[in-house]
């Protein structure tokens, strides 16, 4: 799972509104390199949750070999115009956190409920139970 | 001058083969030839109806005009073209206004119809054959389609796509290099490795983690992308159903939904909740939490139609395409009994035939409306126009077949025979088992006090 899905992933449990963005427990994560394809990645920015996406950085950073680079703190990512300003450092470190990191091990907790979805193999167990419909 | 413009084109397309095949060290059968040099042949195709060899030829001539400058070739030729005669096919594969008529045993007499015959065809189409080889059902050679072949797919289940109907739905659903393609019911990943293959940055649900994990690390979707040296799809386990529960409420965020539905045929759709039919749940212990199995029940595909529409009109961006297969059976009517959503309109549909009763449509969807939040059980109620007899007609297919099938003459035998057939292969499979064991004992050390044999 990388951290473009988890952008996007929440917890409904008992239909809580609270649960985004979820806390990521690192067990095993990899690194990949693959080439920044600049025209996906600023038409997909307008549809990410920055501050998600910063906190998610910051949780999974200290397991990374070699560490992430920085982000920035801020940044209004539904300006498009502002986006095609953006220096190419910017957006290398950007595409890095959105699409190299890897999460093969692991766990995606809801911050409201405390419930706790399971990562193996890199793919989410998203599925609610039937007693949390 | 065309034709120096002609031959401008095809070197233009012989230098990016090269290239192409420089980079990704292609074997290529075909050295690159020039132009003039390049033998090639016309192919005919005429769907529904026989044309003699003599008449083909009469066909062919027509191109002479093209003054193709390399010699004809009919075995392997250097490029293949292509023409095809369309002409009004009936629900089964034949012509409505067949060129021959057809003797007392049902067979085709070479007699023509002359006022058939005569009929203008509905369309004609000419173009070059890419990917090098033979079309049709020849995947040997250097038919680089071959490549996809199910068979060499490492990773495949009962409901894995063949890949040419894959590669339709992705080319149907505009999937493009850059695109972001989603498949609700992804499986063994199929569909989404085409989508792969076209350049898109793929994302694939399913509510069944056996079908996402595979069988091991080397046999399972994302070894399959591997396979072809494809980026991995993003895959998550999750219901379709509820898709706005797993999901934040989201900008649109994908240019293509492409998609085989579980339609209960070969696997049964299902989806989260309590298999108690009584609406009773049993509270999950705590401490079960991360090993209980979460329980599902079966999913009517009415419902799983109308969700696939309503989480493609939510998900989908202005222009994007749906594009799914559904199965039907020759009561279904495209004009009504069609799923529909007030955000979407149906762009096309092509339909296959499968077997004498059944058959299957590839349905392809844009969304031109965006999508009201405050309208969502609107649209899902506003589903299927003709009401429940629509959905049922999608519906419980397996039984309609199966109903269907023992209605037939000859029915009891044919089942009796098969159940007679499945109890040999069994009692075969156990004999050998047990001769097997019988030369394995006989093979181990006869010192039956060997403390390596001990538990």
């Amino acid at each position: 799972m990388r951290l473009l899905t988890h952008n996007f992933l929440r917890s409904n449990v008992k239909g809580t509104e609270n649960g985004y963005p979820l806390n990521i427990e690192v067990t095993t994560i990899n690194c990949e390199d693959s080439p920044l394809d600049k025209s996906f990645l600023l038409n997909l920015l307008p549809k990410v949750n920055y501050p998600a996406l910063r906190t998610a950085v910051q949780q999974i950073s200290q397991h990374c070999v070699p560490p992430l680079k920085e982000i920035p703190e801020q940044l209004d990512v539904s300006d498009k115009e502002s986006n095609q300003n953006l220096d190419h450092e910017t957006l290398k470190n950007l595409h890095r956190v959105l699409f190299d990191v890897y999460l093969i091990e692991g766990w995606l907790v809801c911050p409201d409920t405390g419930r706790k979805f399971p990562v193996k193999d890199g793919i989410p167990n998203m599925i609610l139970h039937e007693d949390e419909i | 001058e065309a034709e120096a413009e002609a031959e401008a084109q095809i070197d233009s397309e012989l230098d990016a083969q090269a290239k192409y095949n420089k980079d990704t060290e292609h074997n290529n059968h075909n050295p690159i030839k020039p132009y003039h040099e390049r033998s090639w042949k016309i192919t005919i195709h005429t769907l529904g109806s026989t044309y003699t060899r003599q008449e083909q030829n009469e066909m062919r001539s027509k191109f002479s005009f093209l003054q193709f400058p390399g010699p004809v070739q009919m075995k392997h030729p250097d490029d293949e073209y292509l023409f095809i005669r369309e002409v009004e096919l009936d629900a089964m594969g034949g012509a409505v206004y067949p060129r021959h008529c057809k003797g007392e045993d049902g067979k085709t007499k070479k007699e023509l119809i002359p006022e058939n015959d005569a009929r203008p065809p509905l369309a004609c189409y000419f173009g070059r054959v890419l990917g090098n080889g033979t079309l049709g059902r020849n995947w040997r050679g250097s038919n680089r389609l071959f490549r996809y072949s199910l068979k060499k797919r490492t990773y495949l289940g009962p409901t894995s796509m063949d890949s040419e109907l894959s590669l339709i739905m992705t080319n149907l659903a505009k999937v493009q290099k850059g695109s972001f393609a989603f498949d609700p019911f992804v499986g063994t990943g199929s569909i989404l490795l085409t989508a792969a293959l076209r350049g898109a940055q793929t994302f694939g649900t399913d509510i069944d983690l056996r079908v996402l994990r595979g069988r091991n690390p080397n046999e399972n979707i994302v070894s399959n992308f591997q396979q072809y040296g494809l980026p991995p799809p993003e895959l998550v386990r999750s219901d379709n159903s509820i898709y706005h529960r797993h999901f934040r409420k989201h900008l649109p965020l994908f240019d293509a939904i492409v998609t085989d539905p579980p339609y209960g045929i070969r696997a049964g759709a299902r989806k989260s909740g309590s298999r108690r039919g009584d609406g009773e749940v049993r509270p999950v212990l705590e401490e079960y939490r991360y090993d209980h199995v979460a329980q599902t029940r079966p999913y009517a595909v009415s419902d799983v139609m109308a969700d696939l529409l309503n989480v493609a009109a939510m998900t989908l961006v202005m222009g994007g395409r749906l594009t799914y297969v559904i199965p039907s059976m020759l009561d279904f009517n495209e004009e009504e009994d069609l799923p529909r959503h007030d955000c979407l309109k149906v762009v096309s549909v092509c339909y296959q035939p499968l077997q004498t009763e059944l058959g299957r449509r590839t349905v392809t969807m844009e969304k031109v409306k965006e999508y009201d939040d405050r309208k969502r059980d609107e649209y899902l109620e506003g589903t299927w126009v003709n009401g429940p007899q629509s959905a049922e007609k999608v519906a419980n297919i397996r039984e309609r077949l199966i109903e269907a099938a023992k209605k037939k003459p000859g029915y009891e035998e044919k089942a009796a025979w098969r159940k007679q057939k499945r109890k040999e292969t069994k009692e075969a499979k156990k004999r050998a088992k047990l001769e097997g064991a019988d030369q394995g004992v006989n093979s181990k050390s006869p010192n039956s006090n060997d403390d390596s044999e001990r538990g």
